[in-house]
């Protein structure tokens, strides 16, 4: 039966790849689930492939890229799934392609991505050897609800994995680190334990700002980003646990929120028994993911991208570029079903704090105006325009040679605008 | 009739309305702090002074007293326990506000607070404020999620279309002496089987919109203000008109895709 799957699901991939029809990194997993609801755990059971699951709001996609470049510097065999595929139906598709015609995974690691949502459904069809929670943050709240349903799924989840992963943990993130918290469980902390990395701007977008366990207001101190930080609770004393990595000699992205992502993928490296030194020789290789800090060349001009689909991220976003000496700022806000259809969120973006009077803004997508409204009562000046193509074209004629475009999209503009730019889709 | 600006003579003290927010870092969850930021701006560019205070948990009755506007956001489920408990301190001074007409905007949680009781999927009934004959209910059903348009013609006395996003799983039932905010064109509604949005009790606005309400949607911004300055001041205001053309034009978007007319 599996055997049939296989090869249909080959087969569609390929079809569907090479007649550009886009779903061809779910489809197969989709029809292979509907036929036999066990095909993912068959196929697993098959091979000695070791598992390693990421999940959180922000920074799957860059860890997991973190995690395949250390991985295979080091001689390690890997496969992903592909990003936007994170449901059960898109890791059964990436199966299908790694798997030979008897259902045999080959490659030493299966690195995936998992909706924060889909954790649930996910782990009751496959145990992993690993599982980084990374951080959980207010995003797309008509489609995931909110922090506290998640917070209760997860619950779940880790009675059933408990026995076989070892969990890798967020120790700034209160909520994850008090999942962490349970007798029996294998778990590693990473959280920084730097004071000059610290934010005095207020959060306003934070979430987790009261205890786990008593529900009192928590004292953050100092605060990261967000509600991460060293975090204690005065009433009952339940605290941030201690840390089991908190620096890196290197890091090869900009942005505190890239150190957790490379603190955790690090933590996983060293767990799996690779050295220290041969994991930042690896890290000196490292490419980006595409729109995570990814830089496009047209010419003599610069186009980096930061992605930016909830408060969180833009404000980080926000405040690497305001680091980097960005002046010229392409917003492009889209509300489709990846984006999230509520673009309420644009309001807990810090653009007062983040935006100085020097930096020249231009506003796009689906929503260009709703976005021009939240900067018009920021008090900012800058242009919206209703067509992307046109906000692009006039962006790259606006920006003088040598100086870099930095777009921050969500994320089906930022897959726009960068079909825009290199002439070709990536999904 | 008194147009704040061009009364205002130099020297003489200028108009100002103090803007209480309700658990500010509790019940924020959908961007609500727009709200507050669009008061805030439409006042002083009118040359009218604000003051955001914050009430919270510990706030006084004097400080919560000495409000002209009340605002209040939704909270997400834990957050609100934490709030639901602050709150039984405040009810008496809360309900003499609202019965004293103090305008208030109060979104989706807050909205719901204000009733008798909300009853969840399970059947458990929850007190509530109880402020507002009404109370909400939660059948357990598909949450109600999406773009919505709305006749406010309760409110302006004319047709006037409100825009906004929506994204609930209660439903509002409103008893008598509350009267709906508007009439559903397109959308659910807080009451999704009467296609009805809202609520209006004195001065009280309650609503499920977020996106967030106010700016797309000046007028009720502006019938905020002027409410709460005819009620500090005791006299008729006449706002003056601030140029709203980037505000139509994001209204346009949804109400071209709503196929609704404004």
């Amino acid at each position: 039966m599996n055997i049939v799957l296989i090869v249909l699901g080959k087969l569609i991939s390929f079809i569907s790849k090479s007649l550009n029809l886009g779903n061809g990194s779910t489809w197969p997993g989709h029809i292979a689930l509907s036929l036999n609801k066990n095909f993912v755990s068959d196929i697993l059971k098959n091979s000695n492939t070791k598992i390693v699951f990421i999940t959180g709001t922000n920074g799957k996609t860059t860890t997991a890229k973190l995690i395949e470049t250390i991985l295979e510097k080091n001689g390690k065999s890997v496969f992903l799934n592909k990003s936007g595929a994170n449901l059960l139906n898109g890791i059964a598709s990436s199966l299908i392609i790694e798997s030979d015609i008897f259902g045999k995974i080959k490659k030493n690691f299966a690195i995936f991505e998992i909706d924060e949502n889909a954790l649930t459904r996910v782990s009751q069809k496959i145990k992993p050897d690993y599982l980084i929670a990374l951080n959980l943050f207010r995003d797309q709240l008509d489609r995931y609800g909110e922090i506290n349903t998640i917070l209760n799924n997860w619950a779940e989840v880790y009675v059933k994995i408990i026995d076989k992963t070892k969990f890798i943990l967020n120790a700034d993130d209160p909520q994850i680190a008090y999942l962490g918290m349970q007798p029996s469980i294998k778990r590693l902390y990473f959280g920084l334990n730097n004071s000059s990395l610290k934010t005095d701007l207020p959060q306003d977008a934070a979430d987790s700002i009261l205890c786990p366990k008593c529900s009192t207001r928590l004292v953050i101190d100092p605060v990261y980003y967000s509600h991460l930080g060293n975090w204690s609770c005065p009433k009952c004393g339940l605290k941030r646990p201690q840390l089991d990595s908190e620096k890196n000699s290197v890091y090869p992205l900009e942005g505190v929120y890239n150190m957790y992502n490379v603190l955790a993928a690090v933590l996983l490296a060293k767990e799996i028994g690779i050295s220290q030194t041969n994991i930042d020789k690896s890290l000196l290789d490292f490419k980006p993911a595409f729109g995570r800090q990814e830089e496009i060349t047209i010419k003599d001009k610069k186009v980096k991208f930061f992605l930016a689909k909830n408060p969180t991220s833009f404000n980080e976003s926000l405040r690497t570029i305001n680091a980097l000496g960005a002046k010229y700022l392409l917003l492009a806000l889209n509300d489709r079903i990846p984006d999230g259809r509520d673009v309420s969120w644009i309001w807990d973006v810090d653009f007062e704090i983040f935006i100085g009077p020097k930096i020249e803004i231009f506003a796009a997508g689906d929503r260009a105006y709703d976005m021009g409204l939240r900067l018009k009562y920021s008090c900012i000046k800058h242009k919206t325009f209703e067509d992307l193509n046109e906000a692009v074209k006039e962006s790259l004629i606006n920006l003088p040679r040598g100086e870099t475009l930095f777009v921050l999209p969500t994320y089906s503009a930022m897959l726009e605008v960068r079909k825009i730019l290199t002439g070709k889709k990536i999904l | 009739m008194t147009n704040p600006k061009s009364n205002y003579t130099p020297g003489a003290k200028p108009y100002s309305l103090r803007i209480g927010w309700l658990y500010p870092d509790l019940m924020n969850t959908y961007g609500d702090r727009g709200n507050v930021i669009v008061l805030q701006k439409r006042c002083q560019w009118r040359g009218i002074k604000t003051e955001i205070k914050e009430i919270g948990i510990g706030t006084s009755d004097k400080d919560f007293l000495s409000c002209d506007l009340l605002l209040m956001g939704g909270a997400q489920d834990t957050q609100q326990e934490v709030v639901a408990k602050d709150l039984k301190d405040k009810k008496k001074t809360f309900k003499a506000m609202v019965e004293n007409g103090i305008p208030g905007l109060y979104i989706c949680g807050g909205f719901q607070y204000l009733g008798e009781y909300y009853k969840t999927a399970n059947g458990n009934k929850l007190p509530q404020l109880g402020i507002l004959n009404m109370y909400t209910q939660n059948p357990g059903r598909e949450r109600l999620i999406g773009n919505i348009a709305i006749d406010a013609k309760n409110l302006f006395g004319k047709t006037t279309i409100l825009i906004g996003f929506e994204n609930h799983g209660g439903r509002t039932i409103l008893g008598k002496g509350i009267k709906p905010l508007g009439k559903v064109l397109k959308g659910f509604g807080s009451n999704d089987s009467a296609k009805e949005e809202g609520a209006i009790y004195k001065n009280s606005i309650g609503t499920y919109f977020h996106g967030p309400v106010l700016p797309k949607n000046p007028l009720l911004a502006d019938y905020l203000i002027k409410t709460a300055l005819e009620l500090k001041y005791g006299k008729k205001f006449e706002l003056e008109k601030l140029d709203d053309s980037l505000e139509e034009k994001a209204r346009k978007v949804i109400a071209k895709r709503l196929s609704v007319a404004i």
